[in-house]
C-alpha cells in the first residue's frame, strides 16, 4: 500500500459568467499515490485544466473536496509545483535567477542554491545558456527553464499543464524523454494533462481518459514499466505499449467522435480555463 | 609563430573595427542632423530673400549672436535650469503618485473598468486649462506650475501602468504563488518589472505632455523659466531671444529624452526583450 498524495473527491465545478453559470466538470473522483506519474487525456473543453487549477488551488471547487496529504487545499502552495503551456518563466530573469526563483523565495541558503540549479542546468541540458535572457531562447529551452524552475523548488507534486504542446514536435520529443529520466530519477508524483495519446502513455503510470464536457473520468489504463525508463525508440516497436495506445486512442476517439450537444458550453468553459 | 603573431591581429582589429564604427556612426549624425541644416537654410534664405526688418525676423546669425550673448551671461543657464528643476520635481512627484495608484486600479479588473472614462475625460482637459483655477488657488506662484505639469504627467503615467500590469500574463503570477510567493514578492517580481515597459512608454509620453505643459505656464506664471523668457522678450520686440529660447526649449527636450529615458529603457526593457515599438 503506498500511501496517497492527491485525492479528489466528488469534485465538480462550475464558472460564474454574466448569462449564469456554466458547467465546467461533471463529477470527478481520483486518487494519485505518492511517486506515481498519472496523465490525464481528454477532449478540448472537457474541464482537464479546471481540475488541474483546482489541484493547484488556484480555484475553489464549487463541489466536493481535494486533499493533499490528508490535508484540504486552500491555495496554492509550495508543496505543488506547476508548468504551464506557456512558458511561464520571468523574461527579466536570467535562465539561471529563473530557475533559483522558488529557492530565493524559499530562503535557501546561496551555496545550497547555486548548487542544487547548477545541478538541475546539466540535467535539463541547459548549460551554457545560464545567462541568456529567455527571449534568446528557443520554445524548447524556455520550457526547460519552466520545469528546472519547478523542479529546483523540490514540490512533493508536480502539476503539468499540456506543457509540451507549443514546442515543436523534434523538441517534444526529446523533452518527454528527458521529462521521463528525470521524473524516474526523482521520484516525483506527477499529474500531466495532456490531449495527446502517445504521450499521455508514454509519459504515465496510470492513464486516466475524461469524457467531453463536461469531463468526468471515464477510464483508467495502467502503463506497466515506467521504473525501467522509457525511450521513443523502443516504445515504437513494444507491441505491448502499442495496444495501449490504440486502447486509449479509441476510448479517446468515442468522445471525438460522439456529436458533443454542449459544444457552445464547452468553448466557453475553455476560454474561461 | 603563430601564436606569436595572434595577439597583435587581435590587439589591432578592434581598433580598425572602432575606427569603422567610428564612421558609421558619424553617418547616422550627420543623418539626424540633415533636416536641421535645411531648416536653417530655409530660415536663412527667406530672411535674406524677403525683406523682413529684425523686429519680425531675424536670421541666424543673428539668433546664433543673441545665443552666444545670453549664455555669457549666464541668462540661458538660469532660465533653462529654473525650467528643467520644474520637470524633474513633476517627474518625481508623478513617478511616486501614479505607479502606485496605477497598481492599484490596474489588479483590480473592476476599479480598471471604472476609472477607464474618467482617465481619457482627464485626458481631454489639458493641463492650460487649469491654469485659471490654479491661478486663482495658489496665485502666480511656482506651485502653480508645478500643479499643471504634474497633472499633465500623472495620467499618462497612471493610465499606462494600470495598462501595463494588466498586460502581465496571469500565469506568472500563478506559478510564483506555487512557488510559495508572497503578495510583496509578487509586486517586486512580477508586476513591477512586468509593468515596467509600459511605465517607461508612460513616462516618455508624459515627459513630452509636461515639457509643453510647463513652457506655457511659465509664459503666464511669469516666475522664471524658459516660457518666461521668451514670453518677457515678446514684450521688448527681441525677436532674436524668442527665437533662441524655442531652439533651446527643443534641445532641451531631446536631451531629457536621450539621457535620461533611453538608457532606463536599454538597461531594462531592451535587455529582456520586451521593448514595445
Amino acid at each position: 500500500m503506498t500511501a496517497e498524495k492527491i485525492v479528489v473527491s466528488k469534485f465538480r465545478h462550475f464558472f460564474e459568467t454574466a448569462d449564469g453559470p456554466v458547467q465546467a466538470t461533471d463529477t470527478v473522483d481520483l486518487a494519485i499515490r505518492a511517486g506515481e506519474f498519472v496523465t490525464l487525456v481528454g477532449p478540448s473543453g472537457c474541464g482537464k485544466t479546471t481540475l488541474l487549477k483546482a489541484i493547484a488551488g488556484f480555484i475553489r471547487p464549487t463541489e466536493g473536496t481535494i486533499e493533499c496529504d490528508g490535508k484540504p487545499v486552500r491555495g496554492p502552495g509550495r508543496d505543488r509545483g506547476v508548468v504551464f503551456q506557456e512558458f511561464a518563466i520571468l523574461p527579466w530573469r536570467t535562465v539561471r535567477r529563473n530557475i533559483s526563483h522558488g529557492l530565493e523565495i524559499g530562503r535557501v541558503p546561496r551555496q545550497r542554491r547555486e548548487k542544487i540549479v547548477t545541478r538541475l542546468i546539466e540535467l535539463t541540458g541547459l548549460a551554457g545558456f545560464e545567462h541568456r535572457y529567455p527571449h534568446e531562447l528557443s520554445g524548447g529551452m524556455r520550457q526547460r527553464v519552466a520545469v528546472a524552475r519547478t523542479w529546483a523548488a523540490d514540490p512533493d507534486v508536480i502539476l503539468m499543464d499540456e506543457p509540451f504542446a507549443a514546442v515543436d514536435a523534434m523538441t517534444r520529443l526529446t523533452l518527454q524523454e528527458e521529462l521521463a529520466r528525470l521524473s524516474a530519477a526523482t521520484r516525483k508524483t506527477v499529474f500531466f494533462i495532456t490531449h495527446s495519446v502517445d504521450e499521455a502513455v508514454f509519459l504515465g503510470d496510470r492513464v486516466l481518459v475524461m469524457t467531453r464536457h463536461p469531463g468526468k473520468i471515464k477510464a483508467v489504463i495502467d502503463v506497466p514499466g515506467r521504473a525501467s525508463g522509457r525511450d521513443w525508440e523502443s516504445f515504437k516497436v513494444d507491441p505491448g505499449m502499442l495496444a495501449i495506445v490504440e486502447q486509449v486512442l479509441r476510448l479517446v476517439r468515442e468522445e471525438r467522435g460522439a456529436a458533443a450537444p454542449s459544444a457552445a458550453d464547452a468553448q466557453r468553459a475553455e476560454a474561461r480555463a | 609563430m603563430s601564436l606569436a603573431s595572434a595577439p597583435s591581429v587581435a590587439a589591432k582589429s578592434p581598433g580598425s573595427a572602432s575606427v569603422l564604427g567610428g564612421a558609421l556612426q558619424n553617418l547616422t549624425g550627420l543623418r539626424i542632423l540633415l533636416p536641421f541644416a535645411v531648416l536653417v537654410a530655409v530660415w536663412w534664405a527667406i530672411k535674406a530673400g524677403g525683406d523682413f526688418p529684425d523686429n519680425l525676423l531675424v536670421s541666424p546669425l543673428q539668433a546664433w549672436n543673441a545665443f552666444v550673448l545670453l549664455v555669457s551671461h549666464g541668462v540661458i543657464a538660469e532660465y533653462a535650469s529654473t525650467s528643467l528643476t520644474m520637470l524633474g520635481i513633476a517627474a518625481f512627484v508623478s513617478l511616486a503618485v501614479g505607479v502606485p495608484i496605477g497598481f492599484v486600479v490596474g489588479v483590480n479588473r473592476y476599479a480598471a473598468h471604472a476609472l477607464e472614462g474618467f482617465l481619457r475625460f482627464l485626458q481631454g482637459i489639458s493641463g492650460i486649462a487649469w491654469l485659471p483655477l490654479a491661478i486663482i488657488w495658489f496665485g502666480f506662484s511656482h506651485t502653480t506650475t508645478l500643479v499643471i505639469v504634474i497633472y499633465t504627467l500623472i495620467v499618462p503615467i497612471l493610465f499606462n501602468t494600470m495598462v501595463g500590469v494588466r498586460a502581465i500574463p496571469e500565469s506568472y503570477a500563478l506559478a510564483l504563488r506555487s512557488l510559495g510567493a508572497s503578495r510583496l514578492r509578487l509586486v517586486v517580481d512580477v508586476y513591477l518589472p512586468g509593468a515596467l515597459p509600459s511605465i517607461v512608454v508612460g513616462l516618455r509620453l508624459g515627459m513630452g505632455y509636461g515639457w509643453r505643459a510647463l513652457i506655457a505656464a511659465e509664459m503666464l506664471v511669469r516666475k522664471g523659466g524658459l516660457g518666461d523668457l521668451i514670453f518677457g522678450a515678446r514684450t521688448f520686440g527681441q525677436i532674436d531671444r524668442i527665437m533662441v529660447g524655442m531652439i533651446v526649449i527643443g534641445c532641451l527636450y531631446i536631451v531629457v529624452d536621450r539621457l535620461i529615458i533611453q538608457p532606463i529603457e536599454n538597461l531594462t526593457v531592451a535587455r529582456w526583450g520586451l521593448l514595445r515599438k
